[in-house]
């Protein structure tokens, strides 16, 4: 009998391949190990978790759904995690905070768009529906980021941002070495990152070359963010507004006439085809109403 | 003496149907019972809103635009006979004018609520012409349509007057108020070169600026899709392709109006065989008009294959819309065609067919033109459940969508029984015209 064992033999790689998908799904976050047993500096409670709430209602909701109420967008594929399951809830704080910050396919990161701080609310929050959990808070001190100095110079003749970083200590300037620093310029719709996050090297220093065809205001003034983020000091960024983008002076879209405009700034060949369509129909009404009029009183008579 | 009979007779014949009798008063309560149910859907609509209808985001337009073309598309044949027959100086359309006109007048008007039913805040309405742009095609659609409607309006009127005078003058079982109305409306007629003048002039501008309103209103209401970029209304020709296709329609309509109205108002003395086989010669024209733009329409985009294009014409040709896609093409224009070539066809029962297959194929043509393109946008549709990119009418849709045909079989009813459906002073006109050339 052959066939049995055939089917059989079928039936086990399909099992096979199954396990072996459900796995590599699983094991795709890759978390590395010092970012898994990171913790919050932030004491959990109500407020915090409210605070949360509102971040995920704008960021994580269309897609997760209501904790707890099982309306995750199942047509995604993956499909987005029930976040109050079990499968999620038993994830480390350090494991859901590097999801939020690294994102994966459908998923987006978040690094560029939340702090640290709104992250540490949204795990507030969906902490609230796990009764079993118990914080364990990290000794992080947040307000040591304040010691931080951040500066960044930017290099005509390189065309490059010379970043350095340090920290006041009490017993004098300590380089922050290792450190992840990204640039960013400010657009319309949100930062754009110029090259890499780099890390700093043992001067704390880092060099992120600057293109030299981002389009500025009139004056070719950019906004220039660079963020910090140190394992001991945690977040730091400036702003700086430099004149370093290429000028650009175009009219607003909406400021001559155009079709697209409103209508006190109709293009005038629109305005007078129209005008001229609705006068030529009103005088020929007025010509038929005339001879009815006529016509109305030569009967009369 | 046999003049003064004749027009004795005409006069009686055409004046007959006016009215009140069981029939009318049966078809009257029917139709006004259906138009109760259907506009109960309108009120569901209106109470919880368009949640109520298979439209959405990617679907906005759906049937009662669909349905809203069509009622445009109707409303241009009384250019087509009214107009341009009278001005190529057919005389064998003229029994058929006023019927042309009444169903352009029904259509144009019912057209407007037709829109206001697609809104989902009609309360807003007004807001169309308080901050209405001058740039944009729906603006211009209001306008022109509103223009048709009142030149269609005058284009029944005018030529309606002598009739209006013998309305009051002979009909014999009406109210005095009836009599007053008729007697108002026939503005002082009495038969004098000045007035016969007088509306011989403005019969002929109304025959001239109504060719170029109605060719206005059905370009506009195409240019509502061709100003846009989307698979399968980016073209050049719809503008024409549109107003071929509503000569179909209108024709088609008046052919069952002529058909209905022969039969139940006895006109097989006005209404004969010849004039059936006319107006049969000029479906076939039309059709093969419309056959031109469709062969041109769909001939240009599946040669170039151009990726969206290719996508939507696929759909049509083979894919999900292919079944409706065919049964339109084949059942609402070339199988008439085929058929109306052919004499035999050409008599009133066939026609009747014929014309209900093409006012059918008309209709699904409107949705075949609107719904398949706003299921392909260019965005790819993702991650919504199915229903939301593909359109299925809902009961309270349907409803809504017959509502306004409803009203078009109303106002046609009641013109066709207040207003003689024949020209009784052009028919008496004519015929003594014929009797002065014997002589």
């Amino acid at each position: 009998m052959n066939y049995p064992t055939k089917k059989l033999k079928s039936i086990l790689a399909f099992s096979f391949m199954i396990c072996f998908a459900f796995q590599s799904f699983a094991a795709s976050w890759n978390v590395p190990e010092d970012q898994k047993t990171r913790n919050s500096y932030i004491k959990f409670d109500a407020s915090t978790a409210s605070q949360g709430e509102a971040i995920y209602n704008a960021n994580c909701l269309s897609c997760h759904g209501d904790p707890g109420k099982g309306n995750n967008l199942k047509s995604l594929n993956p499909i987005p995690p029930e976040l109050s399951s079990v499968g999620s809830q038993n994830l480390t704080d350090g494991e859901l905070l590097y999801i939020l910050n690294t994102g994966r396919a459908v998923m987006p990161s978040f690094k560029n768009s939340l702090s640290e701080e709104k992250m540490w609310h949204v795990i507030s929050y969906l902490r609230g529906f796990n009764k079993n959990y118990v914080q364990t808070l990290s000794s992080f001190d947040p307000s040591k980021s304040k010691l931080v100095k951040l500066v960044a110079n930017f290099d005509k003749a390189k065309n490059a941002f010379l970043i350095v970083a340090y920290a006041n200590e009490k017993n004098g300037k300590k380089a922050l070495v290792g450190s992840e620093v990204s640039l960013f310029v400010k657009r319309r719709f949100g930062n754009l990152q110029i090259d890499k996050t780099l890390k700093t090297d043992g001067s704390g220093q880092a060099e992120i070359v600057f293109p030299n065809d981002i389009p500025g205001n009139k004056t070719g003034e950019l906004e220039v963010i660079v963020k910090l983020f140190d394992l001991n000091y945690g977040e730091v960024q400036t702003t700086s507004r430099l004149a370093i983008g290429v000028p650009t002076n175009k009219p607003g879209l909406n400021e001559q006439r155009a079709i697209w405009n409103v209508l006190e700034k109709a293009p005038y060949w629109i305005l007078f085809l129209y005008s001229l369509g609705v006068i030529s129909f009103l005088i020929f009404i007025l010509y038929i109403l005339n001879n009815l009029r006529k016509f109305r009183i030569s009967g009369n008579k | 003496m046999s003049e003064r009979i004749n027009s004795e007779k005409i006069t009686a014949d055409l004046l007959r149907p006016i009215r009140l009798n069981k029939g009318f008063m049966v078809w009257m309560g029917v139709l006004s019972i259906s138009l109760l149910v259907c506009l109960f859907a309108y009120f569901l609509q209106l109470r919880d809103g368009m949640i109520v209808t298979g439209l959405g985001d990617y679907v906005s337009w759906g049937m009662y635009i669909s349905n809203f073309v069509f009622f445009v598309a109707s409303s241009l044949i009384g250019m087509l006979i009214s107009g341009v027959l009278s001005l190529l100086k057919q005389k064998w359309a003229a029994p058929l004018a006023r019927i042309a006109e009444i169903i352009a007048l029904a259509f144009a008007a019912v057209a407007g609520l037709v829109i206001v039913m697609d809104m989902g805040r009609p309360d807003r309405l007004l807001n169309v012409f308080i901050h209405g742009r001058i740039q944009s095609p729906i603006l211009w659609d209001v306008t022109v349509i509103t223009s048709y409607m009142i030149v269609s309006a005058l284009f029944l009127y005018i030529p309606l007057i002598p009739d209006l005078k013998i309305c009051a003058q002979k009909l014999t079982n009406i109210p005095p108020f009836a009599r007053k109305i008729y007697e108002f409306l026939s503005l002082n007629w009495s038969d004098t070169p000045v007035q016969r003048e007088l509306i011989r002039k403005s019969t002929r501008t109304i025959a001239i600026l109504i060719i170029p309103i109605a060719l206005a209103i059905h370009t506009v209401t195409s240019w509502l899709f061709a100003n846009t970029s989307r698979a399968g209304w980016d073209s050049t020709i719809f503008g024409p392709y549109f107003v071929a296709g509503a000569f179909v329609a209108g024709t088609a309509a008046v052919i069952i109006a002529m058909f209905i109205f022969r039969k139940v108002y006895h006109l097989e003395e006005y209404i004969t065989e010849f004039h059936f086989d006319k107006i049969g010669q000029l479906l076939v024209l039309v059709s093969l008009l419309y056959l031109y733009f469709n062969v041109n329409e769909y001939m240009v985009p599946a040669y170039k294959m151009k990726r969206a294009d290719a996508f939507h014409i696929h759909e049509l040709f083979v894919g999900s819309h292919a079944l409706l896609f065919w049964i339109t093409q084949l059942g609402g224009l070339i199988i008439p065609i085929i058929l109306l070539i052919l004499k035999p066809f050409r008599k009133p029962i066939p026609m009747l067919v014929i014309s209900t297959m093409v006012l059918i194929g008309s209709w699904l043509k409107r949705y075949i033109i609107v719904i398949p393109t706003m299921e392909h946008p260019y965005l790819p549709v993702q991650n919504v459940p199915l229903k939301f990119s593909v359109y299925t009418p809902t009961l309270i849709e349907i409803l809504v969508t017959i509502a306004p045909m409803i009203m078009v079989l109303l106002i046609i009813t009641v013109l066709a029984k207040v207003i003689p459906i024949i020209p009784i002073h052009e028919t008496i006109e004519h015929q003594q015209e014929i009797a002065s050339k014997k002589k």
